[in-house]
């Protein structure tokens, strides 16, 4: 889980996935890049709080919790997909 | 109304037509409808359309740069719903332009078919630039610095740069993280063509669907709060209670709009002067079937928008300085039509207009006829003299160079572009009521 966390920020902050060359509309060099820091801070803050799960539970001397059972769907920063599943 | 989609659109199209994703959103009216038809019906106008569709004629096209504060809100509104609907089943939007919403009455509708694509894995918001500088930007401008955004936006039709704005900004309105981020970030970070350099081309990051859908709808909580600052009392927004015809006046007054209506019936009628849309009610509740209200006033269209979607009248209350109409513009000064070109109208309302264009714009009485009957082949329009209360204010500090300002003047002006049909007095102070027809014995 956190080796695929990991990987995908890896990916995500190397590659160029999406191209924007599939819409006819300028997107602008600003908002290309502002979304960029918006994804990867989203990004850290989805493994922050994977880690504070982690680290909450560490403590409670539980398992480690299910991401996907803490997430409010919709209401904070949601899940990365993860691409094994 | 038809649109082609050529080859390369196609799979496109037939993904999104497959997705389920419109019919329910047609239905609501949130997406205009669009039916195929035989591409023999366009033959020679579109070689090498593969499919075309036919939506259906709006009564009315509208600008941008023309809807009042409330109607751009829930234009952008729209938008940002409609996307993140689309996104919920695979689709999504290539752009974010606001001339891709129109209006029915004060309802917005969403025009753009061809804006829906199927939605690519990690794709960033691509319209998010456009919809800041088309939706957003103008709200702002609005909305944190009061200034109202029509003239602005009229004359940069794609809309309000975003660094434009952010130099317009103090600085405690930065402090805002949405504003940071939106306006000056955003403003920061954008490089122009000529200054960057080949290698500097910005990498696209993918976005994942959650993320941008969060970036959505964190938008649309922004917009939804946004409101114009200094609300409350704008010159004429309460004109209509602070003038007093007296009310059996009025009632003449609201019973000739009635009898033209019902004898009119018009399928489009134009109310230049609309204030809140006291009298544009009156014509809808008698017989005329869509309405468009101008007025030059934002506080009298922020309550004439509310009157129409509080009533669920067939209205749209639009912003227009009658004496400098919005021209055609846009490329070959046609993309864009200016009022005229929009027009005619089956029936005009000019109440409580003439004195405002004659005395306070100094535009003379016959130039202001012949324009008015050009809007319209029929309607009524409202002779204030110069003993009225209002006119004389209008004329307080100003020397009275108006000679020809009579309704003698008036009236002979009408009657040579057409017939009069009926006139009647409905105001202690002599303001007189004109039902023009240019049909009359005239063909």
């Amino acid at each position: 889980m956190v080796r695929t966390t990991l990987a995908w920020a890896l990916f995500a902050g190397g590659a160029t996935l999406a191209s924007p060359a599939h819409a006819y509309l300028d997107p602008g060099t600003g908002s290309i890049i502002l979304q960029g820091l918006i994804a990867v801070i989203a990004g850290a803050a989805v493994a922050g709080k994977l880690y504070w799960s982690r680290l909450v539970a560490f403590f409670r001397g539980e398992a480690s919790p299910d991401v996907a059972k803490d997430e409010a769907p919709g209401n904070v920063p949601p899940a990365e997909q993860d691409p094994e599943r | 109304m038809f649109r082609t989609i050529m080859p390369g659109a196609r799979a496109d199209f037939e993904f999104v037509e497959s997705s389920g994703l419109l019919p329910p959103l047609v239905r609501a009216g949130t997406v205009i409808d669009s039916q195929r038809v035989p591409n023999s019906v366009l033959d020679d106008a579109a070689p090498g359309a593969t499919i075309v569709i036919e939506h259906p004629r709006l009564p009315f096209v509208s600008y941008p740069y023309e809807w009042p504060f409330a109607a751009l809100k829930a234009a952008a509104l729209l938008h940002l719903d409609v996307h993140l609907e689309a996104l919920a089943n695979d689709v999504s939007l290539s752009d974010a332009s606001a001339y891709n919403v129109q209006f029915q009455g004060s309802a917005p509708v969403f025009i753009d078919r061809l804006s829906f694509k199927r939605y690519r894995e990690g794709e960033i918001w691509i319209g998010h630039r456009q919809f800041c500088e088309q939706f957003l930007n103008p709200l702002l401008l609005t909305s944190l610095l009061g200034i109202p955004y029509h003239d602005w936006y009229r004359g940069r039709v794609e809309g309000i740069p975003t660094e434009h704005l952010n130099n317009a900004l103090p600085l405690r309105r930065k402090l805002s993280w949405r504003v940071f981020t939106h306006v000056t970030l955003h403003a920061k970070l954008t490089r122009g063509a000529a200054t960057a350099k080949h290698e500097s081309v910005p990498k696209v990051r993918p976005m994942s669907k959650p993320v941008l859908c969060q970036m959505l709808s964190g938008m649309r909580r922004w917009i939804e709060k946004l409101q114009p600052a200094h609300r409350g009392r704008t010159e004429w927004s309460d004109y209509a209670e602070n003038t007093s015809y007296g009310a059996s006046w009025e009632d003449r007054k609201r019973a000739f709009v009635a009898e033209f209506a019902r004898a009119v019936r018009p399928a489009v009628l134009w109310d230049i002067g609309c204030n809140t849309g006291e009298y544009t009610q009156v014509a809808l509740e008698s017989g005329a079937i869509h309405a468009i209200g101008f007025d030059g006033d934002t506080g009298a269209l922020q309550r004439a928008f509310e009157r129409a979607s509080r009533e669920r009248l067939d209205f749209l209350p639009l912003y227009l300085d009658a004496a400098n109409p919005a021209p055609s513009q846009g490329f070959a000064e046609r993309e864009r039509g200016g009022l005229m070109a929009r027009g005619p109208a089956d029936a005009l309302l000019a109440l409580a207009l003439v004195h405002h264009l004659a005395i306070g714009r100094n535009v003379p009485l016959e130039r202001l006829v012949d324009w008015l009957v050009q809007l319209a082949p029929r309607g009524v329009v409202e002779f204030v003299p110069k003993s009225d209360p209002m006119v004389q204010t209008l004329l307080r500090l100003r020397e009275d160079v108006f000679d020809d300002y009579s309704e003698a003047t008036f009236a002979a002006a009408l009657e040579r572009r057409s017939a009069i049909v009926r006139q009647e007095t409905v105001s202690a102070s002599g303001r007189r009521l004109y039902w023009y027809d240019v049909g009359h014995g005239q063909q």
